[in-house]
């Protein structure tokens, strides 16, 4: 180790502090991306390789009724790789230990247990067997939900007829690593319940025939011609239109987690660097001010230019290097530990970790790189300072008066207030980037903090202002009218609204969307219709009423014509005006008056479903009799579901808060500390003389940290600015056709920013304050700068 | 113009410890200054004169002996007595001026002033200091070494103290400058009655004191008492 390097040493640890405080803030940057990448990609490869290993099916479709001959020709369209026929229905779920009804998702298994596509990795038992139609089984989630076992029996309403099952096998399916009973997820609720083929089609008069079909295509066969054919080949069928992966639910939301890991990665990283690239520039055009006449003497000796600046950037990378480390190891740390979570949340069989080794080269690149352009401009000067001019002491600094000295009241002002203010102004740069540096750590507080916000808004207007039924009752098939009554009169129900719905395919040139037509009543008060402003909207007797996300996808808006496609009974192609445009934050929506999509499909009045609000201590009376009501294909408890999931986010918030809170308060404190660190090194001499004319401790402190109270004070607004920009991209980002995030920031949020931010501040400054008060009054008599 | 001692000291040691080093920066002094005397200390680096003034000033405590400003003992002073104490007797000068940067020569002044509780308008103790008034408005960068040192005692007098503590006032500045700051001293001693101490290496400026204290070795070696004061100006180094 040559002399030089010994100094470099010294120098580290006598700046120790100030060396910890730049790379802590460097780590978090490297941390943020570590983590999310690293997670991101486990996720994305344990998916890929679940998809691979089980045969996850690229298209899906379903119908009415089509004969099981059909599978030949669906298998002879060019381009796919393997087909399997499957029946698909829903089931009202009888469970013990549960009271109110439960959700099932029946789905078929070849009798032969030869799966060719979506195969099931059994966790337990094993699959139904030949000749036992009772047999069946469960998901993973819902048998740990119950305590499920194989043994155990349960009750279901398959097609109006109460059945006892007997579960033989628990199972994961890369088709279901996500599912949602009523939009919100809840494992005790909704079951996926595989069962022979030969028994669901006796269930559902199915023999021979099937309703659900998946394709495997061959490797870089896109999609879209494919999905036409097998439309074409299913339309006589009740066919309602293929789809690819990006429309199946779980594949679809975990994209949104993936997406939303991504944004990550690409938004905090570049902040925590662009803070400590500014942090090393403070620091180190401090330290060659202190070096100065080191600096003279190294050169007078024979050190060149060069020489002296790769002395100091040795000692940025190596302040560099220290983040990177710090921020690899807990990246990669808490990254497994995010993707243990993920894993747990969205139960995959197995968990492949990615030990992304290009990230680590980038983040020390970019790290390294974010120090030297920071250490750019002082280094450059050290090592352009002649040997002679070092050797002399700096010019003195030029202080202006404010404003020329024209305004009359600064004269007022305290002196030491207008020491204040000349010394932001003299420096209007650090100022700037020292609030900048602020204000984005309120900045990442906001943006991230919002999203609470949003979920509870979202929440909020989908289940307390539109959707306000506590239960809703879907029915096997479609029924007339008369049904609601029926359900009116069962045990706890207080009020009841009809619902019908239509599967149909919107078109306006040449951009489509599947999706069903909801019919609604006139007037109706429990599922409403909320304007842009939430305001109710009344269902109009005439056209269509689309959500703004459908409205947005299909360009088209109020008082244009679409063209619907009918996909049940008579299967026309109408055109209907767009009568109005209503907001939703969850899927797609297309809203008609009840009666007027009846009179489109040339029907009498029908429903398909019923919305309820319950009279809560009647309850288990109304579940009971929901549980015998063969009618009932499925029932979503749209109360309980919020609750639950209330419930899960609270889990989650404590930790989520903890992180980012943590994350602002690094970026706070390091460009706080650092600036009054060094504001200190440049006026301590000023502030010791001032303390020996008289002044006290806290009259001195206030001269220094004062500069940082307004600094602070003036990066809120800013910060608040940017915290909206950060939320309103991050909302943009994570919106998908499933859902979106209301862009609400409630001013608790921008208030709790502010007060992590302030303590974060007025921490550092109280440990500044802390040398304040340790100046050396006798040191400063004897010396100059 | 001997109205009693302003400062009364006891056997005041000093001892600095710095590691393993024992510094006796005073071995038991023993004096008294009387109000609005003018006092020279002379006596070579390290003799004790300094730590005496730092004592004195507020600045360093005792390790062991009794100071007394008037009646009241400072050795047993805690670190917010000592600074009210600054704020409200003491005037210092210091050799390098020690201004503040980012304000102008009268707003120097006002930062005491502002604090003081009888104070003199900034411009008056400017003028005092012999500062000529335009340049009242500029930035210490902006004047010589003279007129910083004219405006730190513009600043020190500004709060009429009753003693005003110069370390080395001239030893920055040239001869010619440096009598007209020692002219400004003698004139506030003159004026305001104020006792003044100056610590100087330069035996000739003894001769405009009343008493000169000579120090040797940590202890007060021995004092001159001036028949007759001379003016500055007849002083020549």
């Amino acid at each position: 180790m040559g002399v030089l390097d010994r100094k470099l040493m010294r120098d580290l640890v006598r700046l120790w502090a100030q060396v910890a405080a730049i790379a802590l803030v460097m780590a978090a940057g490297v941390m943020t991306l570590v983590l999310a990448v690293g997670a991101q990609r486990s996720l994305f490869e344990t998916r890929e390789a679940y998809y691979e290993r089980n045969a996850f099916a690229d298209i899906f479709a379903t119908a009415t009724r089509a004969p099981e001959r059909l599978a030949d020709d669906i298998a002879a369209i060019p381009g796919i790789a393997s087909v399997e026929t499957r029946i698909r229905e829903n089931a009202v779920l009888d469970i013990e230990d549960m009271l109110e009804p439960a959700s099932g998702m029946l789905v078929s298994v070849p009798d032969d247990g030869q799966q060719v596509l979506n195969q099931l990795s059994m966790r337990l038992g094993r699959l139904p067997s030949p000749g036992h139609p009772a047999e069946i089984v469960v998901n993973e989630p819902f048998a740990n939900a119950h305590g499920f076992e194989p043994g155990d029996t349960l009750s279901a309403i398959i097609n109006g007829r109460k059945r006892a099952l007997t579960i033989v096998g628990v199972a994961l399916s890369p088709e279901f690593i996500y599912v949602v009973p009523d939009l919100m997820p809840d494992d005790r609720r909704l079951g996926v319940v595989w069962m022979s083929q030969t028994a669901l089609a006796a269930a559902f008069d199915l023999d021979g025939a099937f309703n659900a079909v998946s394709v495997k295509l061959l490797r870089g066969q896109p999609p879209e011609p494919v999905i036409d054919e097998i439309d074409r080949l299913l339309e006589p069928f009740g066919g309602r239109g293929a789809h690819d992966r990006d429309d199946q639910q779980s594949h679809a939301f975990l994209d949104a987690e993936l997406t939303q890991l991504q944004a990550m990665s690409y938004v905090l990283p570049p902040i925590f660097l662009l803070v400590a690239g500014f942090l090393v520039n403070m620091i180190l055009s401090r330290l060659i001010a202190l070096e100065r006449e080191q600096i003279g003497l190294m050169k007078a000796v024979g050190y060149t230019g060069a020489g002296v600046a790769w002395h100091y950037m040795k000692l940025v990378i190596v302040i560099a290097l220290i983040g990177v480390a710090i921020g690899i190891a807990a990246g990669t740390y808490l990254g497994r530990g995010l993707t243990r979570l993920y894993g747990d949340f969205f139960h995959f069989p197995f968990l492949i970790f990615r030990l992304s080794l290009d990230v680590y080269v980038i983040a020390i690149t970019v790290s390294v790189a974010a120090a030297t352009l920071g250490a750019l401009r002082s280094v450059r000067a050290a090592a352009a300072l002649p040997p002679a001019v070092a050797m002399r002491p700096p010019a003195p600094a030029r202080y202006r008066r404010l404003f020329g000295g024209g305004l009359p009241f600064i004269s007022l002002l305290p002196q030491t207030t207008v020491m204040i203010g000349r010394n932001i102004v003299r420096r209007p740069l650090r100022s700037l980037f020292t609030s900048v540096g602020i204000a984005l750590s309120v900045a990442v507080l906001v943006g991230s903090l919002f999203s609470l916000d949003a979920v509870e808004e979202m929440i909020d207007i989908t289940f307390f202002s539109a959707e306000r039924q506590h239960a809703t009752i879907s029915f096997v098939h479609k029924l007339p009218a008369d049904a609601l009554y029926e359900v009116e009169r069962l045990p706890g129900v207080m009020a009841a609204e009809p619902a019908r719905m239509v599967a149909a395919r919107f078109r306006n040139g040449h951009l489509e969307r599947r999706l069903s037509i909801t019919g609604k009543p006139a007037g109706s008060n429990l599922s409403r219709l909320l304007d842009v402003d939430r305001q109710e909207v009344t269902m109009p007797r005439e056209g269509v009423v689309l959500t703004t996300a459908l409205a947005d996808i299909l360009e088209i808006g109020r008082g244009e014509t679409i063209e619907i496609e009918l996909m049940e009974e008579h299967r026309e192609t109408v055109q209907l005006p767009v009568s109005a445009i209503v907001e939703s934050y969850i899927g797609l929506g297309a809203f008609m008056e009840i009666e007027a999509l009846n009179r489109l499909m040339r029907e009498g009045p029908s429903i398909s479903a019923v919305h309820v609000t319950t009279d809560a201590s009647q309850i288990a009376a109304l579940y009971e009799a929901v549980k015998n009501l063969p009618m009932v294909g499925s029932i979503t408890l749209q109360r309980a579901s919020v609750a639950k999931f209330r419930e899960t986010m609270a889990e989650n918030l404590t930790m989520m808060v903890t992180i980012y809170v943590a994350l602002a308060g690094i970026i706070a404190f390091g460009v706080v500390y650092n600036g009054a660190r060094i504001q200190l090194s440049e006026q301590g001499r000023e502030l010791a003389s001032l303390r020996v004319l008289g002044f006290t401790r806290g009259e001195v402190s206030w001269i220094l940290l004062g500069e940082f109270a307004i600094l602070t004070v003036a990066a809120l607004p800013l910060g608040w600015l940017l915290g909206y920009g950060m939320a309103y991209s991050t909302a943009e980002g994570l919106a998908t056709e499933m859902f979106r995030l209301p862009l609400v920031i409630e001013r608790s949020t921008y208030a709790w920013a502010s007060v992590v931010v302030l303590v974060a501040s007025a921490l550092s400054a109280l440990i500044v304050r802390r040398r304040i008060d340790r100046l050396d009054l006798i040191e400063v008599l004897k010396t100059r700068e | 113009m001997n109205a009693g001692p302003i400062y009364t000291v006891e056997g005041v040691t000093k001892v600095y410890r710095t590691g393993e080093v024992e510094v006796r920066a005073l071995r038991g002094v023993d004096i008294e200054i009387g109000a609005g005397e003018f006092i020279v200390l002379l006596g070579p680096s390290g003799s004790g004169k300094s730590t005496l003034v730092n004592i004195l000033g507020g600045l360093d405590t005792a390790t062991e002996g009794k100071v007394f400003f008037r009646d009241e003992e400072i050795t047993g002073f805690g670190d917010r007595e000592l600074t009210k104490y600054r704020r409200d007797h003491v005037g210092f000068v210091f050799q390098f001026y020690n201004l503040v940067p980012s304000l102008t020569a009268r707003e120097n002044v006002s930062l005491v002033t502002e604090i003081a509780r009888d104070p003199m308008d900034p411009g008056e103790a400017l003028e005092i200091a012999g500062l000529p008034r335009d340049r009242h408005d500029h930035f210490p960068a902006q004047l010589s070494g003279g007129e910083q040192q004219r405006v730190a005692i513009g600043r020190a007098i500004a709060k009429k103290p009753e003693v005003l503590l110069c370390d080395e006032p001239t030893g920055a500045l040239d001869s010619k400058t440096g009598i007209r700051v020692l002219e400004a001293l003698a004139q506030v001693n003159r004026d305001l009655g104020t006792t003044v101490l100056v610590i100087t290496h330069n035996m000739a400026v003894g001769r405009m004191a009343d008493r000169v204290i000579h120090f040797a070795d940590g202890t007060v070696a021995r004092i001159e008492e001036n028949e007759k004061r001379e003016a500055p100006a007849s002083i020549a180094w």
